[in-house]
């Protein structure tokens, strides 16, 4: 069998500096759940379409599943493991607690970054742009209503805050 | 074309297994600090028995939500549990949690009357307290009652309770028996949106009333009800495992199509909340029932829609053109 | 006095969930863990000669290879003892576990379950349920219907004589897999003491430490099941898959070993929604009374029966619905075929009964022309009323349900035509 050649990555993991050695052929999220311990992104499906994995790449969301991880050196990765300020949660975070929006919660981390790439590009969606952008994230079992609710809850609490501070 | 029509769908549903024994048991304690530790054998798989459970011994115990810990999930630790199956866990492990917290404090009320000098059957338990039920001003709180009763009388206040509904088996010959002790009902109501040119069908809304008995947490209801209809939708219309000679063709979710977020309508649900006697506070269970009318309401709004009736699942647009066509050819001769 | 119940409290983890603190099945890691693969049959009816694991215990970092021949007890059940852990001398679907595979990664893994060699006969297989019930179909097991119920109320000729109208209908449900996003995960440790520990993602981890018990002829006081945050089950984890060969690498090999399957195999491997074939047929007065309904179902259970009886008697009691019908008659067959393994999944045999008797009552209101909410108003069971099965029924709330759908939807019956 020949040695997959392996490459040298640098990048930024949720703020943080970090690197690892990984093969040509290993994923993102292979590298993130086994080399780094980084398990709250979930393996679902592994072919892109649960989006159970869903982090951030440059502040967009992409299944870590699908991306090799060489492809990563030198970009700015965000996980569900960086979403609260230490102990703050992100209002997305708390509005998926308050609502009820998840229950089994295998999907959450990936439906979560989701809608927070969602919520970076368009900070006051409707309830329609609410379910495009997490069309790409199956949930077994909530059936969306309070996913979407909690996130529509989010966006006009985030919307409030950054009003006052401006 | 797009034509719309709305059809309905009633069920009723079991709680526990069809006839044999599915008990559950349970075991709680107060600690000596007012708090208190439950053991059930009910696994949350995700459906919000963790929850639920806690809440039913927090009310049963007089302590707050947060001060229960609910210990599940090692086989060699816990009460054994007929499993979170079957609609069961609020009706079922619901009552072997209560049995077990009304045994504990069943000791606490016994100890409090005790340093209260008054009969134990004068007492309840409420908010982290023991109190007089007529006189509500004298009272003892239960961490204090709770500690004495395990280092000063030696008597620790604990208990253990097991439930199994009353069943008997049908009989072999007329099928005759009782083979549950409590039932749920519902009806949805769903409006549909068939186009009669590609045989898509858009579900618009859903009306659901479900019966629970007594909602201990009626967001987890909802969330339940919500969940059940998105996987009837894929049963009605999209989803199909297709298996030929014996070979699965669609291992994928990219062709074993669940529904999005894009596929679930805006849901209108409500509960009709009729305490049944035998459970927890009155309740019942809802895991299961939510998703069994979905499908049949879409297929009968669809046939209200464009007059077809598709009597093979799921009803995708192939088939509705298949059948548009041949009620066409009916009505042409 | 503030009442815990009827609040609308968040889940206990949810604060665990929405940081990816919470630790599912895969999550779960122990040091010095091997990776486990287990090979799939493939075919679907074959009499099976010899599974040949010399290939793969020749490649580097295999640590194990386990076949039937390592499992002390080869079959596990809950109505009937008829599905082994491996395949022993007979292949019944594609998804059939023939042997296991533990290496020092899952690359490895991989590699040596495909290299392991399955010497087979193949046997003409059946797949159609109704195909499988005429004498002269392929065996699947000895006899193709383990098991038929009945149940018979009242007198379902007098009833059919009585009707203005008789409406007849054949429905049928295809195959449906639970897709809880998180996959079946396992992790077995037999430690040197002669201890087993078993994390493994099910609804029902005393069923699994029975089972386990049986197969693995081991003592329950030393095998310890333990359960990680479940992501999602649906009936799809309610009894043992593959844990017992994880087990039992784990004794061969003295690591701690884990399998996590893939999607492909939840699909391929794993148990699904039963197909019913169902035949309605309905006596109805022009009023609206229902006189008499007779059903026949029958159910695909695949290569094993698993839940196939169970979901079946539940089905059985259910289908004819929950109106008042005085002359009912119910038969339902339980069928083998080399198809996938019917197992449970919500609703367990309801909704295929569900979906039938539902369409067949909307057929029924029309063929005499009254409106469905109507048609069901009028024959909704009660407290008081008797289920085929001669259960009375108590504190009945269908009728309070139809009158909140009925203001709820808009969809009024008054006048009797409902719109």
């Amino acid at each position: 069998m020949t040695e997959a050649s392996t490459h040298h990555i640098r990048f930024t993991l949720n703020g943080s500096e970090v690197s690892a050695d990984v093969k040509a052929n290993d994923t993102l999220l292979n590298v993130l759940r086994e080399q780094l311990g980084y398990t709250g992104t979930k393996r679902g499906c592994e072919t892109g379409e649960c989006g159970a994995c869903t982090v951030l790449v440059d502040g967009k969301a992409v299944n870590a599943c699908l991306i090799l991880a060489p492809k990563v050196d030198g970009r700015a990765i965000q996980t569900i493991e960086g979403l609260a300020k230490g102990a703050e949660l992100h209002p997305l975070q708390k509005a998926f607690i308050e609502e009820g929006a998840l229950q089994c919660g295998f999907c959450g981390p990936g439906m979560l970054m989701s809608a927070k790439a969602l919520l970076d590009e368009i900070p006051n969606p409707t309830e329609d742009q609410v379910r495009r952008g997490i069309s790409g994230n199956i949930c077994r079992c909530t059936g969306y209503a309070k996913i979407v609710k909690a996130i529509m809850k989010a966006s006009r609490q985030m919307a409030r805050v950054g009003g006052e501070g401006a | 074309m797009k034509k719309r029509g709305r059809g309905m769908a009633c069920m009723y549903y079991p709680l526990g297994f069809t006839s044999y024994p599915n008990p559950s048991a349970a075991f709680a304690k107060y600690n000596p600090d007012g708090s208190a530790t439950v053991l059930t054998g009910a696994q949350d798989i995700g459906q919000g028995s963790g929850t639920v459970l806690a809440q039913i011994a927090a009310d049963t115990l007089g302590i707050p939500y947060d001060r229960i810990s609910l210990i599940y999930g090692d086989t060699q630790a816990v009460p054994m549990d007929a499993g979170s199956v079957a609609s069961r866990v609020t009706y079922i492990a619901g009552n072997a949690v209560k049995k077990a917290c009304e045994q504990a404090k069943s000791i606490l009320l016994d100890v409090a009357a005790d340093m209260l000098g008054v009969l134990p059957h004068g007492l309840d338990v409420a908010d982290g307290w023991v109190y007089l039920k007529d006189f509500p001003e004298k009272r003892v709180a239960i961490a204090d009652v709770a500690k004495t009763a395990e280092v000063g009388r030696g008597r620790p206040a604990q208990g253990h309770g097991t439930y199994n509904p009353a069943t008997t088996l049908l009989d072999k010959e007329t099928g005759h028996g009782k083979p549950y002790e409590a039932f749920v009902y519902a009806a949805q109501v769903a409006e549909v949106e068939v186009d009669t040119e590609t045989g898509e069908v858009e579900v618009l809304k859903i009306y659901a009333v479900h019966d629970c008995g007594k909602a201990i947490n009626p967001m987890m209801v909802e969330g339940q009800i919500e969940g059940g209809i998105a996987m009837g939708i894929g049963y009605g219309l999209t989803e199909n495992l297709v298996i030929e000679k014996g070979h699965v063709l669609n291992p994928q979710l990219a062709n074993y199509i669940v529904p999005t977020a894009l596929d679930v309508p805006p849901i209108e649900s409500a509960i009709v909340e009729i305490p049944e006697p035998k459970g927890p506070f009155g309740a019942k269970g809802i895991g299961e029932p939510s998703l069994l009318p979905t499908a049949p309401a879409i297929l009968n709004a669809i046939y209200d829609a464009v007059g077809v009736r598709i009597r093979d699942l799921p009803a995708t647009p192939e088939k509705i053109l298949a059948e548009l066509e041949k009620l066409e050819k009916e009505k042409a001769k | 006095m503030s009442p815990v119940i009827g609040q609308r409290l968040p889940r206990h983890d949810a604060v665990l969930q929405v940081t990816g603190r919470s630790l599912y099945g895969e999550d779960i890691k122990m040091p010095g863990m091997l990776y486990c693969k287990v090979r799939r049959a493939g075919i679907p009816h074959a009499r099976l000669i010899e599974v040949d694991t010399s290939a793969a215990e020749a490649i580097p970092g295999v640590m194990g290879v386990v076949t039937a021949k390592d499992v002390p007890f080869n079959a596990f059940g809950f109505t009937h003892l008829d599905q082994p852990v491996m395949a022993q001398d007979k292949i019944r679907y594609e998804g059939d576990a023939i042997a296991g595979v533990a290496a020092t990664s899952l690359e490895v893994a991989d590699q040596a379950a495909k290299a392991i060699k399955i010497k087979y006969e193949e046997l003409p297989a059946v797949f159609d349920p109704l195909e499988a019930m005429k004498p002269d179909a392929p065996k699947v097991h000895k006899d193709n219907i383990p098991t038929h119920f009945t149940v018979v109320h009242g007198d379902i000729e007098k009833g059919f004589a009585e009707a203005d109208k008789i409406i007849e209908e054949r429905y049928t449900t295809q195959f449906v897999e639970h897709v809880h996003i998180e996959p079946h995960a396992q992790l077995a440790y037999y430690d040197p003491t002669g201890r087993l520990t078993v994390w493994t993602t099910v609804q029902r981890p005393f069923l699994v430490a029975s089972d386990l018990g049986k197969v693995l002829k081991m003592p329950l006081s030393k095998i310890r099941v333990l359960t990680p945050c479940i992501g999602g089950g649906f009936g799809g984890k309610n009894e043992m898959t593959t844990e017992a060969i994880v087990a039992l690498l784990s004794m061969k090999t003295g690591r701690p070993v884990k399998l996590v399957f893939t999607r492909e195999e939840e699909f391929t491997a794993t148990t699904v929604r039963h197909p019913y074939v169902m035949f309605y047929k309905t006596g109805v007065k022009m009023d609206g009374t229902i006189t008499a309904r007779e059903v026949k179902i029958i159910s695909d259970a695949g290569a094993y029966v698993s839940w196939g009886e169970s979901t079946l008697t539940k089905a059985l009691v259910h289908a004819a619905g929950p109106y008042r019908i005085p002359n009912v008659r119910i038969e339902a067959y339980l069928v083998y075929t080399n198809n996938n393994i019917g197992g449970a999944m919500r609703g367990f045999g309801v909704p295929q009964a569900g979906y039938a008797y539902e369409c067949h009552t909307d057929s029924v209101a029309r063929a005499i022309g009254m409106d469905p909410m109507e048609f069901r108003m009028k024959n909704c069971v009660v407290s008081g009323d008797t289920l085929p099965t001669g259960q009375t029924l108590q504190n009945a709330t269908l009728d309070e349900i139809l009158k909140k759908l009925s203001s709820m939807s808009g969809w009024k019956v008054a006048g009797g035509d409902g719109r």
